[in-house]
């Protein structure tokens, strides 16, 4: 591998998972990408982590909220890491 | 080129990156000498990722093997093979194993 | 290259588009350009009672930086199509002058 966009390249039609700002995480099947990071993913399963604080005790609440998108062009600048999925090589 | 260097030829051959002076290393010299090594990742956000340093680019994208997420200091996750966006990096720092 | 083209297909197709401000808007995409700016026809605005200023919205642009995602109808896509535009455009051998220098 020469540059870290290879690691995408070799996970086109696999299934990958995208962590985006604001909490949001995707897992979808990728079928293209650019130098931006821009991306469609078919397949897709959002998953939206928020925490509210708990007004009389301040305890954190996480919740997670998830949907599906059967194909979903997502904007590159949003994305903070893409993790293919396990290789056995 | 060593052979305009005539004493050089009886030197062992330097690993090139740390050949440099210490007090001449660039930046560029840092991430030469860590690629392949285990190094800290840590985000705008806070986040650290350990890992093994698989490549970089101009952009500071970043590729890591075996690599952990850590938020506020705790493991999250693991991933084998992850990609990090260029313009989320604070920086990259070595770590011991 | 790749999304400008992308999206020139899906022209005169319904597409959601979701801003990094939550707002979702429906309609026709009438037109992209090069920075994936996007006009959209005949406008609905998901979850409207949380954004009644939007209600009169018939027509927009929408610039591309403000796009999160934009959903599709995966009928419309030819996902083989896209996956060799998209090894061929991200292909080592590509670019850089690789095809010009077999030429000489």
């Amino acid at each position: 591998m020469e540059e870290p966009l290879d690691l995408i390249r070799l996970s086109i039609d696999e299934r990958v998972y995208v962590k985006c700002r604001n909490d949001r995480e995707l897992r979808g099947r990728l079928h293209a990408y650019d130098q931006h990071l821009n991306m469609v993913l078919s397949d897709v399963e959002e998953t939206i982590t928020t925490t509210e604080e708990d007004e009389e005790t301040g305890e954190e609440i996480v919740s997670k909220k998830t949907r599906s998108v059967g194909m979903l062009f997502v904007r590159g600048d949003i994305i903070v890491l893409v993790s293919p999925p396990l290789r056995t090589s | 080129m060593s052979s305009a260097l005539p004493d050089n030829t009886s030197k062992a051959p330097e690993k090139e990156a740390e050949a440099v002076p210490e007090n001449k290393r660039s930046p560029s010299d840092f991430l030469k000498a860590v690629l392949g090594r285990p190094v800290n990742v840590r985000l705008n956000s806070g986040t650290d990722y350990r890992g093994v340093l698989a490549c970089l680019d101009g952009y500071m994208n970043i590729a890591m093997e075996q690599t952990e997420e850590y938020v506020d200091g705790q493991l999250k996750s693991k991933y084998g093979d992850c990609f990090i966006r260029g313009n989320n990096v604070m920086y990259i720092s070595s770590q011991r194993r | 290259m790749l999304f400008y083209s992308f999206f020139k297909t899906l022209v005169g197709k319904e597409v959601a588009v979701e801003l990094k401000n939550d707002v979702i808007l429906t309609g026709t995409l009438h037109s992209v350009d090069q920075y994936l700016n996007i006009k959209l026809l005949t406008v609905n605005v998901v979850n409207q009672d949380r954004y009644p200023q939007l209600t009169s919205l018939k027509n927009c642009f929408i610039r591309g930086s403000v796009v999160r995602y934009v959903q599709i109808d995966p009928k419309d896509v030819d996902t083989e199509l896209l996956q060799d535009a998209t090894r061929k455009e991200n292909s080592p051998q590509v670019g850089g002058g690789a095809l010009m220098e077999d030429k000489k």
